[in-house]
């Protein structure tokens, strides 16, 4: 069990797939205008690689490794369907904000990197949690970028007014913010890993 | 052995230290600055002031953090940066708006990629275009000259929607409302001359950005080509200010001569796209902006070749 | 006759709305490829062709199976399908046909199978010109400009990332910001710099 809880715990801090690793940055950048954009890209992302991860630690052993990559990628695109039509059926406000980017998960590398790296070569039980974990890192880091990039370009978090008589800055939700705000991120996480 | 001291680049042998060619540039600057405050007012010699003071404070900051020998600020480069931020101001913005300019010119600018000589894009510009599209309102409420009664927000010549005219007279001597440093044209090419007579501005960029702008204009900026008012276009905005100050700027241009041709062609090219085509009014700093990005790659294409070295 | 609209496509997919600083996809390329002008340039070349390429296809796809006979909703699945199938032909082709050319692309194409870029450029097509009611050759010229113009952007940016990466290479850059923190500042500073060209008018 212990085993288990740290295969989780590696996805949001040691191996978090946004800071440590880098993956996965398109959508992180481009849906995180606010905090509740960001939170419904990250649990649909965790949907998907949840999903992909059990049917492709599941049917390992069956799949020739020659053909993996494109057996990988129907399963991903199945399950990203799924989550387009559920999304759409369901939300269709969180749809239309995060519009292309949607299907677009199809495309995210940590998707494919947990089949490809984790799920192919474990068992079951163990992919879940590595799912969960990368999932629930993506999703916290996209709530953290998209926390900042609310509160300085609207003013807001979860839309409510923090400050009074702030003056927001609007850079901060339009692209060149995104880009800033994680640079300066990554940066701060270099500075404190190299502390240590 | 005092004066051995090991200072970032640009490094330059003619007996002109960076130190000296920033506070030329600033005395260069000086007239255009005293002609904006003695047009609006004192309130923007306070925007100047506080712009620089941010500047130096922000770098001081930077440099202890870094444990740096703080001592750099010094080389006059901040405030230069400062000065010539405050003068792409309005002069009625909150006092708060140089403050935060000044901070992202000088750590998001200059400092993060390593400090003077270092930096990519001009400072200035940064923090210019930082505030233009953090808080638009602020950037683009205007002032008229203080012996102008009707005195708040009037639109500056180049804003399409209100097309008040203006004589050539009055844009020559910034007889109309604009940014602090930017509408006395008179006192801005009595800097230029400084600059240009003190050898630390080659004529190289000036001339093929002023003039390719002017041709663009008198092209295309009319009803039918070859009608567009270029007298206008020169006068109206930042353009001489650009060119000669900010375009200029040793670390962010080209080295070679060709390359300051190139760079100032498409200088003008983009300023006069976003003057007549863009949504807005002034394209200058954009312009410059988007060609420092691509200094590196002209440097790259036009550097001498080495004698002797096979081109590989 | 849409020759106006062509030129808006354009300006607006390399300019305004530019894949990498505005739309930020390719990311991935763009920080990884982008240290160095040589292999920037090429993989520029091969994303614009292959954006093209599948553009082409993908407008087929949707024009004549997807929508007859009414499965948009398998979209996503068919055109990542078609698309990487078809950049490991093109890669398999070229190995074949021309090694010299193979051993300056080949590394590059294998790189972008899964591109985010040649993919989202396949669904904004879609969303833009292939769900409303044109005729096939009013959306395969709206689709293909798009999609070349979409390269275009995409390997301007790219070349000058990479002119400025290597003059960072000398830069007396904070520790910490070395690399790719660095490398996102400067392509923020690039966003606003594009940003001058927001709302142009034609």
């Amino acid at each position: 069990m212990k085993k288990l809880f740290k295969e989780f715990l590696k996805g949001i801090f040691r191996e978090n797939p946004t800071f440590a690793l880098a993956l996965g940055l398109c959508p992180t950048l481009a849906v995180s205008t606010s905090i509740v954009n960001g939170f419904g890209m990250g649990v649909a992302a965790t949907f998907v690689i949840l999903g992909s991860n059990i049917i492709v630690s599941a049917i390992r052993n069956f799949i020739p490794s020659k053909i993996r990559i494109p057996c990988f990628i129907v399963i991903i695109a199945t399950f990203v369907t799924i989550v387009e039509l559920v999304m759409k059926a369901y939300f269709p406000l969180l749809s239309k904000a995060l519009g292309i980017f949607v299907p677009l998960i199809v495309v995210n590398c940590i998707v494919m990197a947990r089949a490809e790296a984790f799920a192919s070569k474990h068992t079951v039980v163990k992919s879940i949690f590595d799912g969960l974990g990368m999932g629930a890192g993506f999703t916290l880091a996209l709530v953290l970028i998209s926390g900042i990039r609310e509160a300085f370009g609207n003013g807001t978090l979860l839309g409510l007014v923090i400050v009074r008589n702030f003056e927001p800055a609007l850079l901060f939700i339009l692209a060149p913010g995104a880009l800033l705000v994680i640079g300066i991120l990554i940066g701060i996480v270099n500075l404190l890993s190299q502390r240590r | 052995m005092n004066n051995l001291t090991v200072s970032p680049a640009p490094h330059i042998k003619s007996g002109l230290t960076t130190q000296r060619i920033m506070w030329i540039v600033i005395l260069a600057l000086l007239p255009a600055g005293l002609a904006g405050v003695y047009i609006f007012g004192i309130r923007s010699l306070k925007v100047i002031f506080i712009s620089i003071i941010s500047c130096i404070l922000s770098e001081a900051i930077f440099l202890k953090f870094r444990q740096r020998d703080t001592r750099i600020i010094l080389d006059g480069s901040a405030i230069l940066t400062g000065l010539i931020l405050a003068y792409n101001l309005p002069p009625e913005v909150p006092f708060w708006i140089p403050v935060v300019g000044g901070a992202v010119s000088i750590i998001i600018g200059k400092q993060l990629f390593g400090g003077l000589g270092h930096n990519i894009f001009n400072p200035a510009l940064v923090g210019r275009a930082f505030l233009q599209i953090s808080w638009p309102v602020y950037m683009t409420t205007w002032k008229n000259p203080r012996w102008v009664l009707d005195a708040v927000s009037s639109a500056t010549p180049l804003a399409k929607e209100k097309a008040v005219n203006f004589s050539y007279m009055d844009l020559f001597l910034g007889n109309h409302g604009g940014c602090i440093g930017e509408v006395c044209i008179l006192m801005l090419l009595i800097g230029a001359l400084i600059l240009i007579f003190t050898n630390i501005i080659s004529f190289h960029i000036p001339a093929s950005f002023i003039g390719t702008v002017v041709v663009l204009t008198w092209i295309f900026g009319g009803d039918g080509f070859f009608k567009g008012d270029f007298v206008f276009h020169l006068l109206a905005g930042g353009l001489v200010l650009g060119a000669f100050f900010m375009a200029t700027d040793y670390v962010t241009c080209p080295l070679t001569n060709k390359g300051k041709l190139i760079f100032g062609i498409g200088c003008g090219i983009l300023t006069s796209l976003i003057r007549l085509k863009g949504s807005y009014p002034e394209g200058v700093s954009y312009a410059i902006l988007f060609m420092n990005a691509m200094v590196p790659l002209i440097d790259r294409y036009t550097k001498t070749r080495i004698y002797g070295i096979s081109k590989t | 006759m849409e020759y106006n609209q062509l030129l808006v496509i354009a300006i607006s997919v390399i300019f305004i709305n530019n894949f990498i600083l505005s739309k930020f996809l390719g990311l991935c390329p763009f920080i990884g490829v982008s240290k160095s002008t040589r292999p920037a340039l090429y993989m520029g070349l091969s994303v614009t062709f292959v954006m093209t390429a599948s553009s082409i296809i993908t407008w087929g796809i949707y024009s004549f199976l997807l929508k007859p006979f009414h499965i948009e909703y398998l979209r996503t699945l068919s055109f990542i399908l078609v698309i990487a199938s078809f950049v490991q032909l093109i890669e398999m082709f070229i190995q074949k046909f021309s090694p010299a050319l193979y051993k300056i692309f080949g590394i590059y194409l294998a790189l972008i199978t899964t591109n985010c870029a040649v993919f989202g450029v396949a669904v904004l097509n879609s969303e833009m010109f292939l769900k409303v009611q044109d005729s096939f050759v009013k959306s395969f010229i709206f689709c293909l400009t798009q999609g070349f113009c979409a390269g275009v952007g995409f390997t301007i940016v790219l070349l000058f990332m990479s002119g400025i990466r290597e003059r960072l290479e000398f830069c007396d850059i904070p520790r910490p910001m070395k690399d790719m923190p660095i490398a996102f500042i400067v392509a923020s500073l690039m966003s606003m710099a594009f940003m001058g060209f927001s709302g142009f008018r034609f």
